[in-house]
């Protein structure tokens, strides 16, 4: 039997304000417990909550992006359930009219590019956090995050697979970051997602039966949280069971789902239209400078790259696949004239280094500046290319400035011919039987010669000017 | 309105309902509901559902932190809490 699977997304992003959705608490991650909760976070009696524009704003790029129908009129629901992390007993969320609806997105995997429809985009509030393994026999509650604005990103079951499901993620994770709605952090929970998953007989119209994966917060754990959940399901339809429509956790310790059904009996949230707040209305003309002001998004810098500045394809796409290797491209370039050279740079020994050390180039000691400036020492032929790899990697350990390391440790590339010419007639005249067999025609042996003077002066000697001493003297 | 979904609806409003008093809140549920069923008579086919009895929209505000660090005033007035966070019973996932 052969069959098929149906998996749609819902992402929740937490949008980059600096207040809070509904009060003028700070949003800002990692702070000691309890310091950034307002009355209205809390959920004390009297209090109104009032919306925070920017969230909109913020939003509606989201959806200009995506080519989807903003309404401009949109409004918040309470979904009511408990839970000690949620103080007022509801959330507030927009189910029957949200901002956002109808928008779309290209993804692309190894084997084919799609496109998947964003069935709609609204705003919520977050909940606080729980930590239930710190006190004996309690959980204690921080309220810092409750109340941080949320786009929740729902896409129609229109993804087959797991490795789609994950560049359905990456693209929406690249769309956010680059409207600067969202840092994009995975690791501080800036973006979570929910899987629903489900398998039918290939072929057949009707969907099967969903489960939910909750709360999984890496491209790894999408993946093979999607992955185990197909095989589970089909084991029990194969064993002549049915799937049941429940909350199912990843664990990523033992790569497994398991229900949460304790949950699963009060699943039913009694949404109605929250009285305390009344239809926001964004104006035509806050639409309009929305639109006007929308950054650049990755496709467009994409084309710019290749047809303005001359790059290669492939380059142009690593370099505007991230808005921080982006930024570093752009601003780098803006301090040399050799934007090409910079994005050799950057798709290579740097990509490398990235790699190796498993950061994004924003964590790294390396600035626009300092990266610039190292470009030009290599034009200028102040150092040589070999020579600037190993002042990047210095770079990479002290942010040191790049001049200074060329200073302190005597890096300037020697220009002074005749001092080639010296040492390299040193090489020649201590060598004579390799000059001899080169002269017989064994021609390999030139690159023992440039080896040789590489060697006695460090790796200062610009490699063109020994190439051509060396030919001279071994004619 | 049956016994079963007064128990659900009592349980997800976690709100107690004493065994001896359940079949008289069946009957109440029952006349309230009966009560404002009268307004499915009314045909709304042609009105736009409405979300506040108070025609207008709202003013919302814009992106700025106004909120005092309230840390020690809030736990202090939370039935249970520590130094840090309010203490609830164990919630075990």
């Amino acid at each position: 039997m052969s069959w098929e699977t149906v998996i749609g997304l819902e992402i929740h992003v937490q949008l980059s304000t600096k207040s809070k959705l509904f009060s003028g608490g700070s949003t800002e991650f990692g702070a000691e417990s309890n310091t950034h909760v307002d009355l209205i976070d809390m959920g004390l009696p009297g209090v109104l909550p009032v919306a925070n524009k920017e969230a909109f704003y913020k939003a509606i790029r989201f959806g200009l992006a995506t080519g989807a129908k903003i309404n401009q009129e949109s409004s918040f629901d309470r979904k009511n359930y408990f839970y000690p992390d949620l103080p007022k007993g509801y959330q507030i969320t927009q189910m029957t009219k949200p901002i956002v609806e109808k928008g779309s997105i290209k993804i692309a995997t190894d084997e084919s590019e799609k496109v998947i429809n964003i069935t709609r985009a609204h705003l919520e509030e977050d909940a606080g956090k729980s930590i239930h393994d710190l006190f004996e026999g309690k959980t204690g509650v921080d309220l810092n995050r409750a109340g941080t604005p949320l786009l929740e990103i729902v896409s129609e079951p229109e993804i087959s697979n797991a490795k789609e499901a994950v560049a359905y993620f990456k693209a929406i994770r690249q769309l956010v970051t680059f409207l600067d709605i969202c840092d994009g952090n995975m690791a501080q929970g800036s973006m979570r997602c929910d899987v629903n998953v489900s398998i039918r007989k290939s072929g057949d119209k009707k969907l099967g039966t969903r489960a939910e994966l909750k709360n999984i917060n890496s491209f790894k754990f999408i993946e093979k949280a999607i992955n185990y959940e197909i095989d589970r399901q089909i084991r029990v339809i194969e064993s002549g069971e049915s799937v049941v429509q429940e909350t199912r956790l990843y664990d990523s310790e033992k790569n497994e789902t398991r229900s949460m059904r304790s949950k699963e009996e009060a699943n039913d949230y009694r949404y109605f239209p929250c009285p305390d707040l009344l239809p926001v209305v964004i104006s035509d003309k806050e639409l309009k400078d929305i639109k006007n002001n929308l950054p650049e998004l990755p496709e467009e810098k994409e084309n710019r790259y290749i047809s303005e500045i001359g790059l290669e394809e492939s380059e142009a796409k690593i370099i505007s696949s991230s808005k921080t290797m982006a930024n570093m491209f752009e601003e780098a370039s803006s301090k040399t004239d050799d934007a090409k050279l910079i994005a050799k740079w950057l798709v290579g020994d740097i990509s490398a280094l990235l790699n190796k050390d498993n950061i994004d180039i924003e964590e790294s000691n390396l600035t626009p500046e300092n990266f610039g400036k190292l470009i030009k020492r290599i034009s200028d032929n102040t150092i040589s290319g070999k020579i600037a790899k190993s002042v990047l990697e210095e770079i990479w350990e002290s942010g040191s400035d790049v001049d200074e390391i060329i200073k302190t440790k005597g890096l300037v590339q020697i220009q002074d011919e005749s001092i080639l010419e010296e040492i390299a007639m040193k090489i020649v005249e201590s060598n004579p039987d390799q000059v001899a067999a080169y002269k017989s025609g064994k021609d390999k042996l030139f690159g023992f010669f440039v080896g040789q003077v590489m060697k006695e002066t460090g790796g200062k000697a610009n490699p063109k000017s020994v190439n051509e001493i060396l030919k001279k003297l071994l004619k | 309105m049956d016994k079963k979904t007064v128990t659900t609806i009592s349980y997800l409003s976690r709100l107690r309902i004493d065994k001896e008093k359940e079949e008289k809140i069946v009957q109440d549920l029952d006349n309230i509901i009966e009560f404002v069923d009268q307004l499915n008579d009314a045909d709304t086919s042609d009105v736009e559902p409405l979300t506040n009895p108070l025609e207008k929209t709202a003013k919302t505000r814009s992106d700025q932190i106004t909120a005092k660090n309230l840390k020690k005033e809030l736990l202090e007035i939370a039935p249970s809490s520590n130094d840090d966070y309010f203490l609830v019973p164990r919630v075990v996932e």
